[in-house]
């Protein structure tokens, strides 16, 4: 995998005045975490405030953020992050507000209801990075009607499809080439360790044999001996023949 | 044998919904895109939009490229305005970097990008007309300016379509000579290519009778459906991110916002007629004000390493807002990047303005939401 777990890089917090302030003002209740980017303000919510705060961002008069410009699933290698970008037609103002958790409970609600753009962009999300969004009215998958099953932006997806396909195909090739020649090898086969096990069977024949044929003639234990070396001897030049 | 007549039952009369599949294979649908009309009689009463068959993973590929590499996917994610993409991907790079790129660079990119745009609204301009069913001339019309455009980008870039011209610091390469004296020959056959299109359009009685009160849409429901770019301006909001968040050197720039007032059909083609004339303005004093020198940055490494950071880079390319979200925790490659598209956005909410409407009305809808499949799937 190309990317090794970066470490987290704390980001500048925003200058005095910024729109962290006014959240900050306007939701005394709610936790916020800001950072500045390099253009918007970021704003990290544990996501028990996310409704509470989508909310009050779209409604409150003072941030009146009506229009959702992207909503993005971010994959950092210790759990997921959905990230919103907002942005204000009354107020020209912008902001960005994120949420994290963790991998075994990939939930968080909806803002589909608050701006309708997002619903493309949960279903989106969701097929890509496998986020629940609770609460959407319709969270089929988009850009693969049939869903894939498994969620491609992760990291923990390796782009690596197209080398493992080459691979596989590979080892297919390996099979089929052993498989030919098994079909080619039934009209002649050509087995060392059967050839060798037969070579020895038939050398304790021979050896058999000689030493029967010797004892019917009588024949002293060192002329015995002779005679089955003779006679194996005979068949290595018989087998060097052949 | 006379048959004696019999009113007929209630239950006869009744009309059953139908679905309709219009695609993926259409010439109405401008690319490899479905809708399932589901309609009663004439009238269409639910549509259910499919996309994805272009679908490549562009963002995927692109955390696995480095910097430089993933300009390439940039083109193939917007055929018809690459040098508008590339410009939101480049400047992304470059604010994250902290690069500052040489003036005459800024001008040749505006100048660029601007013609660009003006390509991208004649080819709509062609595929609308040819929507309305006015195939021919404009359609005709439309291509040969078009062409003119395209040699030209091609002279400078060496590339009809995916251009890669756009780098992190400046543009690959320094013009031709003669690049001043051959914009303004290609301004020149543009003006006339754009009153031509007015004359023909405008007042067309076809144009004027089909386009005009279909599906408005107001400034608030645009707001919330995610309307941006001519889909937005038509509904009367004037707002234009070169004007609202300047980026680049946009606010050197003496030009109007277009805007309509109905936000239908109709204003979604004028808006945009009038934008390729403002984008004329633009490239007229950029030309004037280009000055002489370095084309990259000083500096620059082969292999561009960028510095921890986030930004949400937003540019307005001809289908509305192109926001790059990229994320980088150092090193050379993107660890993210996320392409939020005009045209994905725009489309999402056809339904809304679809439904209602008569079914031969569903692909001039359709239509005037200026879709390219490729930015949609991405």
């Amino acid at each position: 995998m190309a990317h090794e777990r970066a470490q987290e890089v704390a980001l500048p917090e925003p200058p005095p005045g910024s729109i962290a302030d006014t959240f900050r003002q306007v939701l005394p209740n709610v936790e916020f975490q800001a950072s500045q980017t390099a253009i918007d303000v970021a704003l990290t919510v544990r996501r028990e405030d996310l409704r509470q705060v989508m909310q009050t961002a779209k409604e409150h008069e003072r941030l009146a953020f009506d229009f959702l410009r992207c909503l993005s699933g971010v994959d950092h290698m210790d759990g997921l992050e959905v990230v919103y970008h907002l942005y204000s037609y009354r107020l020209g103002h912008s902001v960005a507000i994120k949420v994290r958790f963790p991998y075994e409970d990939p939930h968080v609600p909806t803002v589909s209801h608050l701006w309708q753009t997002a619903n493309w962009h949960e279903r989106e999300c969701h097929e890509m990075f496998g986020i629940v969004f609770d609460g959407h009215p319709d969270l089929r998958p988009l850009l693969t009607e049939e869903g894939l099953g498994y969620y491609v932006l992760r990291k923990s997806h390796p782009l690596a499809e197209v080398e493992e396909w080459q691979e596989s195909y590979l080892v297919a090739a390996e099979q089929a080439a052993v498989q030919a020649a098994d079909a080619a090898g039934e009209a002649a086969p050509v087995d060392e360790r059967a050839a060798k096990i037969a070579l020895a069977q038939k050398k304790a024949a021979i050896t058999k044999q000689v030493r029967e044929d010797a004892k019917a003639k009588g024949l002293s234990p060192e002329e015995e001996r002779k005679a089955v070396a003779e006679a194996l001897k005979a068949l290595a030049e018989e087998g060097k023949g052949e | 044998m006379v048959t004696e007549f019999q009113l007929p039952t209630e239950r006869e009369l009744e009309t059953i919904d139908i679905n309709v599949n219009v695609g993926p294979q259409h010439p109405a649908t401008h690319g490899v895109f479905r809708m399932v009309l589901t309609v009663d009689g004439e009238q269409v009463v639910d549509c259910d939009p499919v996309i994805g068959y272009l679908h490549r993973g562009a963002e995927k590929l692109s955390e696995n490229c480095d910097y430089r590499q993933a300009i390439g996917f940039q083109d193939r994610t917007e055929y018809l305005a690459q040098f508008n993409v590339e410009l939101g991907y480049v400047l992304a790079v470059e604010k994250l970097a902290g690069i500052q790129v040489p003036e005459r660079a800024e001008y040749i990119r505006i100048i660029l990008t601007e013609l660009n745009r003006i390509a991208s609204h004649l080819m709509f301009m062609g595929a609308y007309s040819a929507d309305l069913g006015l195939y021919g001339t404009l359609y005709m019309y439309a291509f040969r300016e078009r062409e003119v455009m395209q040699d030209f980008f091609e002279e400078i870039t060496g590339e009809r379509m995916m251009y890669s011209y756009f780098r992190p610091g400046g543009v690959a390469w320094e013009v031709p000579e003669n690049f001043r004296q051959r914009c303004r020959q290609v301004l020149d056959s543009l003006k006339r290519g754009i009153e031509d299109t007015d004359g023909l359009m405008t007042e067309n009685e076809v144009v004027m009778v089909r386009c005009r009160g279909l599906s408005p849409v107001t400034p608030e429901d645009a707001i919330n459906w995610g309307l941006t770019g001519p889909m937005l301006r038509a509904t009367g909001l004037k707002h234009d991110l070169r004007r609202a968040e300047p980026y680049a050197i946009y606010d050197r720039f003496d030009f109007d916002i277009p805007t309509g007032s109905q936000g239908d059909v109709y204003d979604r083609y004028l808006v945009r007629l009038e934008e390729m004339r403002q984008s004329v303005r633009i490239i007229d004093q950029a030309l004037t004000q280009m000055p002489k020198g370095p084309i990259m940055a000083g500096g620059m490494k082969r292999i561009l390493r960028v510095p921890p950071g986030e930004i949400y880079m937003r540019t307005e390319a001809p289908r509305g807002e192109y926001g790059i979200y990229l994320i980088s925790k150092g090193g050379e490659k993107p660890y993210r990047l996320k392409i939020r598209s005009g045209a994905f956005s725009n489309l999402s909410a056809l339904r809304n303005m679809v439904v209602g409407n008569y079914v031969a009305d569903a692909v001039i809808i359709l239509g005037s939401i200026d879709i390219v499949l490729s930015e949609v799937d991405r």
